[in-house]
């Protein structure tokens, strides 16, 4: 259980994480989503007791983390991939990080074999590719069989295979009734692996929800129609209010706001001759993409064209 | 709210919670020198800065046996010539002292050491325990095996080292008191800086330039504080009291060898006090 109270980190001037208040809860998996820059990072550093909070407290099984006495014991994180010198071997790091709680070497032997890392455990971690860095810090977390697990973008540089093992055990331990609290800003990750989502933008929490409650509320009908006579249409459809049309190629058009009876009696009535008409499920990529498009920090120019259709071309703030 | 610790086990499989133990000190102790041992590096360092001692005795020694005249001269102390590698001993020891904490900043280790025990001042404390108990070893290594390379030289050049003799005691065991204090105030320097190259370029540059030109400078003030400056004043420890009264008459502003290493002692703890402050309030 991790529950943050209107949590603040400033930085001078720039506000990182902006007096955001959740609560992670045990039994499931809470992924914690938001764009590069949002705040995920911080927080999480925070509730590790490592950055100091501008105000705001968070506690984690009930206490704040410094004040634990086993602290290994409450919560592994894996924060960074390399939270690790680069000049000890895997196996030695995992002795260390064991020895300041007494933890015994068949431990260590244990998560290094979960972990998949006994053919490397020898070698100095500066060798390692970034997904046996995560496979490490991974294991890292489980040393003391922690009751919460906080994980950093866990799965970022693994393989497919190490992907879905991370998918497993994160469910797994979800399942056994350990409180799993992931960042990631990859939404189609979260899809497959997360029950709950703490979506944040610039430092604020924009949702809080279940997974299937997130695509509902952002649920807006978007119909492709393929036309030749996308010059025609665009104008009538838009005379509807909350409609939005998006040319997307030449002979294709988004709509969003209406749905696919409208646009259809829209084109008959102009006698205009419709090729495609199809009703788009809204993802929650896209659901995700819709709650963030005003919160992202580092947007790359144009990067909006290819990625993300369904995004209103009105209007793009900021 | 605050339910005392340890919380309840929720999770399903409570049977192994038993192997996980409050960390404390002698845990972290235990921790860091794992840390310690594991870095091949450390061992390189350490090498280097064992060998100087009894390559520097032998060299000194050697070259005082080849001017016949020069032997059985009185104001010749044999544990100095022993010693006499410590100039150099000092900077491969200080940057080991300073890579010990700054390279757990560069690599991002800090972060697991401070998870693993969110109470920092005891993390750091163990690190540095383990830090200068491993200079005092590595130093009393070097001071015996200078002792012992030198040692075939002793009868020709009229020197001689007993550790009954008050001088020879306070040169010989005081060479491992003073690496270790020197060690320990560049620990400290690199826990405030958080950064390998500023710290090995500040205490190098502090051993090798500024106590040095400061004490050159010829006006008594400066004369003053330049020998009160932490490795100046450390090494009147390793002074034989010749050249110490030589200095007396000479200028005002020496140290006796105890007050000297007084000194130093002194500024080792308000360098430690320093980073301990800043360390607790600083983020990882």
């Amino acid at each position: 259980m991790i529950e943050a109270i209107g949590l603040t980190k400033r930085y001078g001037e720039k506000t990182a994480v902006d007096g955001v208040t959740f609560t992670v809860h045990p039994g499931r998996v809470t992924g914690f989503l938001g764009p590069n820059g949002a705040g995920k990072s911080t927080t999480m550093r925070m509730i590790m007791g490592l950055d100091r909070p501008s105000a705001g407290t968070v506690h984690v099984n009930g206490e704040e983390y410094a004040r634990h006495r086993a602290p290994l014991g409450e919560v592994g994180a894996l924060l960074e991939a390399k939270a690790v010198h680069p000049g000890r071997s895997a196996r030695e790091h995992l002795l260390a990080q064991a020895a300041t709680h007494g933890i015994g070497r068949r431990r260590v032997e244990e998560v290094v074999e979960l972990a998949g890392l006994a053919s490397v455990a020898r070698e100095r971690v500066g060798t390692f590719s970034l997904g046996m860095g995560q496979r490490l810090g991974i294991a890292a977390a489980l040393l003391g069989d922690p009751h919460t697990l906080i994980l950093d973008e866990p799965v970022n540089g693994l393989d497919p295979e190490g992907v879905l093992w991370v998918r497993t055990l994160l469910r797994d331990l979800a399942a056994q009734g350990r409180t799993v609290f992931l960042s990631s800003h990859l939404m189609s990750e979260m899809a497959l692996t997360a029950d709950h989502l703490l979506v944040v933008g610039r430092g604020r929490v924009i949702a809080d929800a279940s997974v299937a409650e997130i695509v509902a509320r952002t649920r807006s009908t978007t119909v492709r129609v393929r036309t030749p006579d996308t010059a025609q249409l665009e104008p009538l459809l838009r005379r509807r209010t909350g409609v939005e049309v998006v040319n997307v190629e030449h002979d294709v058009l988004e709509v969003t706001g209406s749905d696919a009876r409208q646009i259809a009696a829209t084109a008959a009535a102009a006698g205009l001759e419709l090729h495609e008409l199809t009703p788009v499920h809204s993802s929650l990529e896209q659901a995700y993409m819709q709650l963030t498009a005003a919160e992202v920090e580092y947007r790359s120019p144009g990067a909006h064209e290819t990625t993300a259709p369904t995004r209103p071309t009105s209007g793009t703030p900021r | 709210m605050t339910t005392p610790v340890p919380t309840p086990a929720t999770t399903a499989n409570p049977g192994r919670r038993a192997s996980v133990q409050p960390y404390g000190f002698g845990r972290l102790v235990a921790a860091e020198w794992i840390k310690f041992r594991s870095l091949r590096s450390n061992w390189w360092i350490l090498a280097a800065g064992v060998l100087f001692v009894p390559l520097f005795a032998v060299s000194r020694v050697v070259s005082v046996a080849r001017v016949p005249e020069a032997a059985g001269t009185p104001g010749m102390v044999g544990a100095v010539y022993v010693t006499s590698g410590v100039a150099l001993t000092q900077l491969a020891l200080c940057t080991l002292a300073v890579l010990a904490i700054t390279g757990e900043h560069g690599t991002g280790q800090i972060r697991s050491t401070f998870a693993a025990a969110p109470r920092r001042l005891l993390a750091l404390a163990a690190k540095l325990v383990v830090t200068v108990l491993v200079v005092l070893g590595a130093s009393v290594v070097a001071v015996a095996l200078a002792w012992a390379a030198s040692s075939p030289w002793f009868e020709e050049t009229g020197m001689s080292v007993d550790l009954l003799r008050a001088e020879d005691a306070r040169i010989v065991l005081g060479t491992p008191l003073y690496l270790a204090a020197v060690s320990a105030l560049a620990f400290g320097v690199g826990a405030i800086v958080r950064n390998s190259a500023a710290g090995v370029a500040f205490v190098l540059g502090l051993l090798l330039v500024v106590e040095n030109v400061l004490s050159l400078v010829p006006w008594t003030p400066v004369q003053t504080f330049a020998a009160h400056l932490p490795a100046t004043a450390g090494s009147e420890l390793l002074q034989s009291d010749a050249v110490g009264s030589v200095l007396t008459t000479s200028s005002s502003s020496a140290l006796s060898p105890w007050g000297g290493f007084t000194v130093l002692l002194a500024w080792v703890a308000t360098v430690l006090v320093v980073a301990g402050v800043l360390v607790r309030r600083r983020d990882a």
